[in-house]
């Protein structure tokens, strides 16, 4: 799980791995890792989640999380448009770390989407550039279970 | 064994649980078990067996690949995990931290427990992040108002800059004198409402500085003696009920012309300032004197008091500073003082203070004679008739004839109207696109005045005036530069200033204010140069503008000038009347100056765009001023609001904002772009075949110069 802080990766996992969603923000530090047992393309895989915590000034990503990744979910709030830019610059330092892996774009909190930030034409473009997007809400639950499966699929397809 | 036993029961009881690498991926524990090691592991930590950690997390299983690499390398030191949530099998959750080290040969990983100081970590990024956010919503909130506040005022100005175009467009005609008073009168009341409109400006305003901002149009230049005169009656009572004397010095020849640039009710506030200043140190039965004094193409006000002098404990050069107060503090927020300089040096002039030989301490300040650019009005009134006599105010005044003039700017567009207008004027001019070539001119020609834009590629405007400056150093000629900047600040004013600058004005170029500001080139050159040659600052009527921090800069406009930059989005008909106003009614130039920027100022954007793509601050803010440059031209002031946002950004550095700065801008940019196609189809040659328009540049080729 990659993006900035506060984008919802934690209440996606959560929202995930125990079907909570708790509307207070809880910071995450460092590193919380799961488990979950989903089927995707007819097999069962143990998805092993790590939820690292988001960017910010006061926190830099170790690439040396990263060893080992089979892919990752790249998560921007939809409702900050700075968080799809400081994603994409993330995303670069990633691709440029351990190469290409199956990604997914993740536009969180579609329940806030008259607050959006990050419109149609932005979300083409992202289409065009090669990105697989699906918009969720760890509110809701929309699309998360989801977007968890769309991950699997395509890392066992690689 | 016994210490070995107190200090692994130390260790364990401190949080940490020690292990020893026996090889394999196996550790072996030093030690007892911590209890939260055998909650989290299981059945393997009874026994004290070695145990396979990297299979118990997967956490530890990536950072285990980090620390063989340590203990491979023979490195002193230790290699740290950064923490880590780890569940438990009761589906509890412990923070840790990992580290490797090397003791005696031996690999040791050390596993720490942070359950003690994790609450207190976890809250201090919360509360930190949580601010990041709130800074973030706050960000979004100035955004929203700096928008609304420069629509609110794009919407004032927007039928104002149509009168004025109208009233301008009507006053190049015929008119009986009955109906140019009219004319007149409806100038008069369109410039009432720019004052308005500044004062919403300003009303919103949050930086001192910026709210200082004034007006250098010198209409009704207050008289310095009159106002010394007015400030001794409103403070007589309040200096007589503390036992002091207030008065004026009866040296001060009260009809001379006293007129100095500026405003009146602020230099009230000076005198006032100055004079509670005086009130606060004098003692019982002293006197407080006020003395106007001239210096030719200055006046000097002064006010001596018999006190105590300078205060000991403040450096002199910090007296005029924001919030400096003596040790005493007598004063108030230490405002006072700093408000007397920054609009005395607003309005060109010095202010200072000294402990006086007699005893006591004297503030003086310094302004130019407004005067000095009316004809007829200073030759008749002015102790020095003969410093006066050869300048003129342009409104009313020829050209002087033969100047020749170095225009160095980067901004096509920009650097044609000047020598355009400069031309219509009867002068010659030379254009160049950088410092350094505006340097190779002044080493081939001589030029009258240099039109310095400050900031171009290769060499600045600055960089260029110091070189120019150090090459005169031991030597008479003092060559005259007038920088053009777009940006009006107090700030940007002094930088210029300080770099050898003898005058500035603002982008884009006003034609009345060009001819007067190039004018007073042929007056300074014919006067000798001395040390404190003064400077002169000639602004277009500039309303406050909102300063903020670099991270801050969302959407703010360092110089959304109404009255300069009209609303071109509105319609090809006021955007007519504001290029006739630019132009002077020089429709050819006008067409040629829209069809040069529909043909460059998309390139430009193209840059921006990149720019903005590759996240390169520097070409972002170098190519955002170039097309703010131009786009000022035609008054387009949300388009320039847009553009000098993006300027901000890149020049700060602070570019997180600027996908969205850009979105603005690309809105408004097409907008400017359709009004002005609009208004270019609209202007073809009716009854002939198209023709393609010169630009000015071509233009010029195709018509004999003048000699310099």
């Amino acid at each position: 799980m990659l993006g900035s802080f506060s984008v919802g990766k934690s209440s996606l996992v959560r929202r995930f791995v125990e079907s909570i969603f708790d509307e207070k923000y809880h910071t995450t530090i460092g590193v919380k890792v799961d488990k979950k047992v989903v089927q995707a393309s007819g097999e069962e895989v143990t998805l092993v989640l790590w939820d690292i915590h988001g960017e910010d000034i006061y926190q830099k990503m170790r690439m040396n999380y990263l060893r080992g990744m089979s892919g990752y979910l790249l998560v921007i709030d939809g409702t900050r448009r700075q968080t799809l830019i400081d994603a994409l610059s993330l995303n670069e330092r990633v691709v440029k770390e351990i190469g290409p892996v199956p990604a997914v774009l993740v536009l969180n909190k579609s329940d806030l989407i008259d607050q959006w930030e990050i419109d149609d034409a932005q979300q083409a473009k992202l289409a065009k550039d090669g990105w697989k997007i699906v918009k969720t809400s760890a509110r809701s639950g929309e699309a998360v279970e989801d977007v968890f499966l769309q991950l699997a699929k395509a890392i066992l397809a690689t | 064994m016994a210490s070995d036993s107190i200090f692994e029961n130390f260790v364990s009881s401190q949080g940490y649980a020690l292990f020893e690498s026996t090889g394999a991926d196996e550790f072996r524990p030093i030690g007892e078990w911590p209890p939260w090691c055998r909650t989290m592991w299981g059945a393997e930590a009874k026994d004290n067996n070695a145990i396979r950690l990297g299979e118990k997390s997967s956490f530890l299983d990536n950072f285990l690949y980090d620390a063989e690499e340590f203990w491979k390398s023979g490195k002193t030191g230790s290699v740290n995990s950064g923490n880590w949530i780890e569940a438990d099998e009761t589906g509890g959750s412990t923070p840790l931290e990992a580290s490797a080290l090397s003791l005696d040969g031996k690999h040791i990983l050390i596993i720490r427990n942070l359950s003690s100081t994790f609450a207190e970590q976890q809250e201090w990024f919360q509360t930190a992040r949580d601010s990041l956010l709130s800074h973030e919503r706050l960000l979004r909130e100035i955004l929203k108002k700096e928008i609304l506040l420069h629509c609110i005022v794009h919407d004032l100005s927007q039928p104002l800059s149509a009168m004025r175009g109208c009233f301008h467009l009507l006053s190049l005609e015929p008119l009986s004198p009955g109906l140019k008073k009219y004319v007149k009168s409806g100038e008069r009341e369109a410039q009432r409402q720019e004052m308005m409109i500044r004062g919403i400006l300003e009303a919103f305003s949050t930086d001192l500085a910026a709210q200082q901002t004034v007006n250098k149009e010198h209409t009704d230049a207050p008289d310095l003696a009159a106002c010394a005169k007015q400030s001794v009656e409103a403070f007589e009572t309040a200096f007589g009920d503390r036992g002091i004397k207030l008065r004026v010095d009866s040296a001060v020849k009260l009809s001379a012309n006293w007129r100095v640039v500026g405003e009146a009710s602020r230099l009230d506030r000076i005198f006032g300032n100055l004079l509670e200043n005086s009130m606060r140190y004098s003692p019982k039965g002293s006197t407080v004197t006020i003395g106007v004094h001239d210096q030719g193409e200055f006046v000097l006000a002064t006010v001596d008091d018999q006190g105590p002098g300078l205060p000991a404990d403040v450096p002199q050069n910090q007296l005029f500073a924001l919030f400096a107060r003596g040790k005493s503090h007598a004063g108030k927020a230490g405002l006072g003082l700093y408000f007397c300089k920054i609009t005395v040096e607003r309005w060109g002039g010095t202010i200072g203070a000294e402990t006086r030989a007699e005893g006591g301490s004297r503030f003086w300040f310094r302004l130019p004679r407004a005067g000095a650019e009316e004809k007829g009005d200073a030759a008749s009134k002015s102790p020095e008739p003969e410093k006066h006599a050869a300048t003129k105010h342009p409104a009313h005044a020829k050209a002087t004839k033969g100047l020749h003039i170095l225009v160095a700017d980067d901004a096509e567009l920009n650097r044609e109207l000047v020598i355009e207008l400069l031309e219509r004027r009867g002068y010659t001019a030379v254009g160049v696109s950088d410092g350094k070539k505006a340097l190779a001119a002044l080493d081939h020609g001589h030029f009258d005045a240099v039109l310095m834009d400050e900031e171009m590629p290769h060499m600045t405007g600055v960089e260029a005036t110091r070189a120019i400056r150090e090459r005169e150093k031991g030597g008479t000629k003092h060559q005259f530069i007038i920088g053009i900047t777009g940006n009006a600040a107090f700030e940007d004013e002094r930088r210029l200033l300080e770099a050898g600058m003898d005058a500035f004005l603002t982008k884009p170029v006003h034609m009345q204010k060009l001819y007067q500001t190039v004018e007073l080139a042929a007056h300074k050159s014919t006067a000798p140069v001395t040390e404190t040659s003064p400077h002169i600052s000639v602004l277009p009527p500039t309303p406050a503008a909102p300063v903020l921090a670099p991270n801050l800069i969302v959407g703010a406009v360092a110089n959304p000038t109404p009255t300069e930059y009209p609303a071109a989005e509105s319609s090809t008909a006021d955007l007519r009347a504001h290029l006739s106003q630019m132009t002077d009614g020089n429709e050819k130039l006008a067409r040629s100056l829209v069809k040069t920027f529909l043909a460059d100022a998309p390139k430009t954007f193209a840059q921006i765009r990149k720019a903005v793509a590759q996240k390169n601050a520097k070409k972002l803010g170098g190519a955002a001023h170039l097309l703010k440059g131009s786009i000022a031209i035609f008054g387009a002031t949300k388009a320039v609001a847009a553009a000098q946002s993006l300027q901000n950004m890149g020049r700060s550095g602070h570019i997180r904002t600027a996908a969205s700065a850009l979105r603005a801008l690309e809105s408004e940019f097409k907008s400017l772009d359709r009004e002005l196609r609009a208004l270019y189809a609209t202007d073809q040659p009716k009854k002939s075949a198209p023709r393609r328009a010169k630009s000015p540049a071509a233009a010029r080729k195709s018509k004999p110069r003048k000699k310099p």
